[in-house]
């Protein structure tokens, strides 16, 4: 047993068991896994967003040497399942096409895979592909969502009536007339508010591309059939879903997550079409077979997320209480074939999350989807929310100006501040004091002080703002929510064994990347048990020894994992005292007559009467004779944990920016947030969670942007075009905290892996717009360029008569 | 992303080594320096020399010489050296403002003035820096010997040059200029810090004792075809102290007069608004420094 | 098509025959095994994470050929710091949190001891413009500009930037 410490892992900035390997180059990335005779994957993608595939003549690439196999969508339509099976689709009704990984007669998007080498050397699979050579007859495309949904677009789908994927309503209730009665109901209050703001606001299609691109290593073996390593979220889905589309039996398929991902962010949670393609040509040729994703690749195909317009009114008062909501949202998803989120499942979800934090009662929010010839939107971090996000808090900057009133102060009078409370879109917010955590960031941001400065700052010339914005993210998803959206469950489950010399063991199905799970569960287990936490070890990833979950993603993991460790401690101390009751005759004692610290467990009645923790683990895995009456050998358990309803996860932001009104350029003077995450158990993680959340916020608020041109064709595949924020970019952010406990969590954890990102172009933009309120100017659109901020200062002085 | 195949390599000592090269190479040879554009055109397959003639064992190739005719600035010197060495003052410090301000430390640490030249990007500084300043490019080659060609004859269109494929750059010299009562700046703004110029602007001004200005030359990157001088700033500032409102109205008269483009960065009407305010600062920037302000 | 060229890297040398394209990176992680240096962007050199240092300087390991490198020394993450023995900025990146997935962690590691090499005491903004060849998605790059800040003052006996408590949770 290492050096004994007492209770209290919990809330320490421990420094990660993850760091010895990881900076010393020893991490084990998927590019890392070693195999030997191991050939190479490279895909053919389409040159066109919209075609069909005349002839695909592969001899030329066959003849280079060094190729060792090709295969077209035709062919393998052939030879595995669609992708269109039940583990696959949400419980939603919505347009779901059945496809094929490799495309099958006709291309959707640029950079659709059609076609796949099989090389011994990367080099030469590249070459390969480019001897491919492709006959195609372009046909009709489209890339705005808007004139997707007109009746005279042309179609995606031409066997589809219209190119409407989804759509649906979020309020009043499922049937016609139950929403019919709402819409009447919320447009009676639009008719008597004092004042109504109506806006459209637009997020440009960007996401959270991790560094680490995605690939796979499909090994086949006659004997136990299918073993995956891949960066993927959730290991487990992907493995029921290879199983069903090579049909195989799921005893015959293993997926490894590696152990260490090079972020995921949402982008690696999609069953992706890549993934299925690479398993059947290693089963086909008998022999290991790699993918690794280029970055152009990487940028064509995935981490395209955001892509939504809202119309957005809001009714209010004289004093700025929202009275109702009206929202339509549109989101374009491209092809919307994706296993598990089908392009549009994100902006569903951000047309829920839309009224979060604040405490409306009434609204009326629609959603319409589009499919376009454009990549299908995969997820990144903030799943859904950013756009309706930025909508919202950009909305209520526009309506505190038209009413005059100091936009922090409309935004407090709003928040949510009797729990728990269940939104119009139907969240539950569990608790919290959304007040106290707004009124400390505002006091943090001295704004009184701010406005005296910003008033002599316009004396000379200079133009300071601030802008604020809050957001109430999910701390995990339950399986009431998942199960309908996901078809997955969403609990939280471990399975925890203790071993004889008393060192624990915690297998997760999950699979993290980056979100220090080794170091973070380790804290909870080593606090639980009263050990330290070297002598917990945290296994991740693989379905070969861990239970079935959902994986890593919703921000689940110190939210139901660790909830399903502590249950998991709860459980197994809960045996180790009835095995000490039993052994010391200690009739009549209880569980909670125990204590385990400094690595002993101890009667608290008497404290003579201990055991040494390893020594007690041994008794009971090693000394199986002369048990408790009814109890089983062994210290293995599995615990799920569910908590009955959502638990949220609070936070607040303000940024202060500089303004250069000949230019528009922008600099970020100042970032700060103010969490809600209840109980802290790494302080330093959590502020790393919340710091790389808010700039990749600021990267996508900036500089990020998907572009298409008229014909498709994608002009940002690579990271000189498609822009990501520097460490020169962006300021440091400063993160404060005004915890509440969460009552359903047996921890009191709220988690922040998911949301922080959402909140951040709302306040950017507020800042700016406060900045230049001189000018009358108020930005709707993403990202916020220079150009376009001046092009407003330009409207404002035209309008104010120069 | 991979090159294509290549066939043959040489790493050459000396210069008449490289040229030597060159010619037993034959045609779809290419000479890579610190191949910071060049690797990414043959990952892209843009590119695909079947051999490669690597410069950066050729010593002469590489640092600085100040003579009576100028200052020599070798064509493999790189950004590290060009934005730390003190040769460069005076008329020169805008290649300094640029070396520093490329890409990222690492680009720095490889890349080069002359590769930087001999590939001509539209969004690049050194093209632009050295047109201002007056550079001359001495060209090598085995058939044809050298032969000096002034930058802005050398400087053709996006990706263009008046270098033949089998002439190897020598030499940029920069004609000798005052020591006290001139200066050059170099600033750009390319969206993100140190990315690459949407518009780069460059400018020198000299002045005579009394503060008058004797010289003054502007000129702009990061627009098609290539990077350009506008001479009216000299028109605008020629004669006059430099006052700040002068400098507005050079600089307003360069972005009025000069052709942009519009592309996925920047409108051509944004461009223009860049030409006019970066175009003063660094007008004043260069001022200040003539003037030891 | 091939050449043999002989490449010193962590104090080893590697005597290997290879293609004339095959990039450095690629002859580092394959061919000498030391798969700490990643590959993050394929191929316009932005990214960083395959950043190592050639004759002590940093330079993209993406962006040169494996034969150019033929003669010359190499320091990978490999060779920066043991796990019993960690460079001070190893160190320091592991007491401020300076890593979260690891990915982009070994090429920024590589160069900020180049850029401490030549800039001993820099300030906050020096050390966020060194960072500019060095993507990170994770950290928001707050902790990483701390603990590059907190090795480059113990380097001169200055106090270090102090630690984040570690027992002090959050008020
Ligand atoms: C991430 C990144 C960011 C960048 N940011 C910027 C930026 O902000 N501003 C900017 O200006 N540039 C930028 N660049 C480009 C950079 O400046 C390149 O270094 C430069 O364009 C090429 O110089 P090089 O020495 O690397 O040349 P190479 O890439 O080796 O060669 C370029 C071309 O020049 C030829 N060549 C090279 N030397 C000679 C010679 N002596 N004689 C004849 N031909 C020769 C080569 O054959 C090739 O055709 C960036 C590059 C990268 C990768």
């Amino acid at each position: 047993m290492s050096a004994a410490v007492e209770t209290g892992w919990i809330g320490r900035s421990l420094e990660r068991r993850e760091d010895a390997r990881l900076l010393t180059g020893r991490g084990e990335y998927l590019a890392d896994v070693r195999v030997s005779d191991c050939l190479h994957v490279c895909f053919v993608r389409s040159s066109h967003a919209h075609a069909r595939i005349k002839d695909i003549r592969l001899d030329a690439a066959l003849e280079i040497p060094g190729v060792v196999g090709a295969i077209t969508g035709a062919e393998l339509s052939r030879e595995i399942q669609g992708q269109k099976i039940p583990v696959l689709i949400p419980a939603f009704p919505a347009k779901y096409r059945q496809y094929w990984p490799l495309a099958v007669d006709e291309v959707y998007w640029h950079g659709e895979p059609l076609a796949a080498i099989v090389a011994k050397d990367k080099y030469v699979a590249e070459d390969a592909a480019a001897a491919v050579e492709i006959d195609y007859e372009p046909l009709p495309v489209v890339t705005d969502a808007e004139v997707a949904l007109r009746e005279d677009s042309p179609r995606v789908y031409d066997d589809w009536d219209s190119n409407e994927i989804f759509g649906t309503s979020y309020t009043g209730g499922f049937e016609a007339d139950q929403i019919a009665k709402n819409d009447a109901e919320v447009e009676a209050l639009f008719a008597q508010a004092d004042v109504v703001l109506r806006q459209r606001f637009r997020t440009q299609r960007c996401g959270v591309c991790p560094i680490e691109t995605r690939g796979a290593l499909a090994i086949w073996s006659e004997t136990d059939g299918l073993t995956v390593h891949l960066t993927t979220q959730r290991p487990h889905i992907e493995r029921l879903a290879l199983a069903d589309l090579l049909e195989l039996s799921t005893a015959e398929v293993r997926v490894v997550a590696p152990r260490d991902q090079g972020g995921g962010f949402g982008v690696k949670a999609p069953f992706y079409r890549e993934h299925v393609v690479v398993c059947h040509l290693a089963r086909k040729l008998g022999r290991p077979v790699r993918w690794i994703e280029t970055r152009e690749e990487h940028l064509m195909t995935v981490s395209q997320e955001r892509d939504q317009i809202h119309d957005l009114e809001i009714a209010a008062d004289r004093e700025g209480r929202i009275l109702a909501l009206r929202n339509r949202g549109i989101g374009d998803v491209g092809d919307g074939r994706q296993g598990v989120y089908w392009g549009f499942v994100m902006p569903s979800l951000g047309s829920v999350m839309l009224p979060n934090a604040y405490g409306i009662r009434h609204a009326d929010i629609k959603l319409r989807c589009a499919v376009t010839n454009k990549a299908c939107m995969s997820p990144s971090r903030s799943f859904g929310a950013l756009p309706t996000r930025f909508a919202l808090e950009r909305g209520l900057d526009m309506l505190a100006r038209k009413l005059g009133l100091e936009t922090a102060a409309l935004k407090r009078r709003n928040l949510v501040t009797e729990f728990p409370f269940i939104s119009v879109t139907g969240v539950h917010h569990d608790s919290g004091n959304y007040v106290k955590a707004w009124d400390k960031l505002v006091e943090s941001v001295d704004l009184p002080g701010f406005r005296a400065l910003q008033e002599e700052a316009r004396a000379s010339g200079r133009y300071i703002g601030i802008g604020f914005a809050c957001g109430a993210e999910f701390s995990g998803i339950p399986s009431d929510v998942l199960v309908p959206l996901e078809n997955q469950p969403g609990y939280g489950v471990v399975t925890m064994r203790i071993d004889p010399r008393g060192k624990i063991a915690i297998h997760e199905g999950d699979a993290p990347q980056g979100q220090s799970h080794e170091t973070t569960m380790a804290q909870v287990a080593a606090d639980a048990f009263g050990i330290h936490p070297d002598d917990v070890s945290v296994r991740h990833g693989d379905t070969g020894t861990t239970p079935l979950s959902s994986g890593t993603i919703g921000a689940r993991g110190a939210s139901y994992t660790v909830a399903a460790i502590a249950e998991a401690a709860a459980a197994l101390k809960a045996k180790m005292a009835r095995y000490m009751i039993h052994d010391h005759g200690l009739e009549g004692a209880t569980a909670d007559d125990f204590s385990f610290r400094g690595g002993a467990v101890i009667y608290e009645k008497d404290g003579n009467i201990r055991r040494e923790f390893a020594a007690l683990a041994d008794r009971i895995v090693m000394g199986s004779i002369n048990l408790p009456a009814g109890e089983d050998p062994g210290l293995e358990h599995t615990a799920y944990f569910e908590a009955p309803k959502p638990m949220i996860c609070f936070t607040a932001q303000a940024a202060k920016v500089e303004v250069d009104i000949e230019t528009g350029q922008f600099t970020i003077l100042d970032y700060a947030t103010c969490e809600d995450v209840g109980t802290v158990i790494n302080p330093i993680v959590v502020e790393g969670q919340v710091q790389g959340g808010v700039v990749q916020g600021m990267s996508n608020a900036m500089f990020e942007e998907f572009l298409y041109d008229e014909n498709g064709q994608q002009l940002t595949a690579d990271f000189e075009n498609y822009r990501l924020a520097s460490a020169a970019d962006v300021p440091n952010v400063t993160v404060g905290h005004s915890p509440t406990p969460c009552p359903d969590h047996p921890l009191g954890v709220r988690a922040v892996g998911e949301g922080r990102p959402g909140p951040v172009p709302g306040a950017l933009a507020n800042a700016i717009c406060d900045a230049l309120a001189p000018f009358g100017v108020e930005s709707t659109t993403l990202p916020l360029k220079p150009e376009m901020i001046l092009a407003l200062i330009e409207a404002g002085r035209a309008g104010n008569g120069g | 992303m991979y090159p294509a195949p290549i066939e043959a390599y040489f790493a050459p000592r000396t210069i008449d080594g490289a040229l030597q090269c060159r010619a037993e190479a034959g045609d779809d040879a290419m000479f890579i320096a610190g191949g910071m554009s060049l690797m990414q055109a043959m990952k892209a397959r843009l590119a695909t020399p079947r051999a490669l003639i690597d410069l950066n064992e050729v010593e002469e190739l590489s640092g600085l010489a100040k003579g009576p005719r100028g200052v020599t600035v070798r064509p493999l010197t790189r950004y590290r050296e060009l934005a730390v060495t003190t040769a460069l003052h005076g008329a020169l410090q805008a290649i300094g403002d640029a070396a520093s301000t490329v890409g990222d430390r690492q680009v720095r640490n490889a890349g080069t003035i002359g590769g930087s030249l001999c590939w001509n990007y539209v969004a690049s500084c050194m093209p632009n820096v050295c047109l201002c300043l007056d550079a001359t490019l001495v060209l090598a080659s085995l058939e044809r010997g050298e032969r000096g060609v002034p930058i802005n004859e050398f400087l053709i269109g996006p990706l263009e040059t008046a270098r033949r494929d089998d002439e190897l750059l020598v030499e940029i010299n920069f004609p000798a200029s005052k020591v006290y009562g001139v200066g050059s700046a170099y600033r750009k703004y390319g969206g993100t810090v140190d990315g690459l110029p949407i518009v780069g602007i460059a400018a020198l001004i000299e002045v005579d004792e009394t503060g008058l200005c004797t010289d003054a030359r502007f000129s702009v990157g990061g627009i098609l075809p290539t990077a350009r001088r506008f001479d009216g700033v000299g028109d605008a500032l020629l004669g006059r102290s430099g006052t700040p409102a002068a400098f507005v109205e050079a600089a307003s008269a360069a972005a009025d007069a000069i052709e942009t483009q519009t592309d996925h960065l920047a409108s051509a009407h944004y461009r223009k608004v860049l030409i006019r305010t970066l175009g003063r600062d660094v007008l004043a920037e260069a001022h200040a420094r003539a003037t030891g302000g | 098509m091939e050449k043999t060229i002989t490449v010193t890297v962590n104090g080893t040398a590697y005597t290997r025959t290879v293609p004339l394209r095959l990039l450095l990176v690629d002859f580092i992680r394959d061919e000498c095994g030391l798969t700490g240096t990643h590959i993050g962007c394929t191929y316009e050199g932005r990214c960083g994470a395959c950043t190592v240092q050639i004759e002590g300087r940093a330079h993209k390991s993406c962006m040169k050929l494996a034969v150019q490198a033929d003669g010359k020394e190499i320091t990978t993450i490999e060779g920066l710091g043991s796990r019993d023995n960690l460079h001070r900025l190893q160190q320091a990146f592991s007491r401020y949190h300076a890593l979260q997935c690891g990915f982009c962690t070994s090429g920024i590691l590589m160069n900020a001891v180049d850029f401490l090499n030549e800039n001993i005491n820099p300030s906050e903004a020096e050390v966020r413009r060194a960072l500019v060849g060095n993507l990170c998605r994770c950290t928001g790059y707050s902790h990483i500009v701390e603990a590059i800040l907190a090795a480059s003052a113990t380097r001169h006996g200055l106090k270090p930037v102090p630690p984040p408590a570690e027992t002090e949770p959050p008020p």
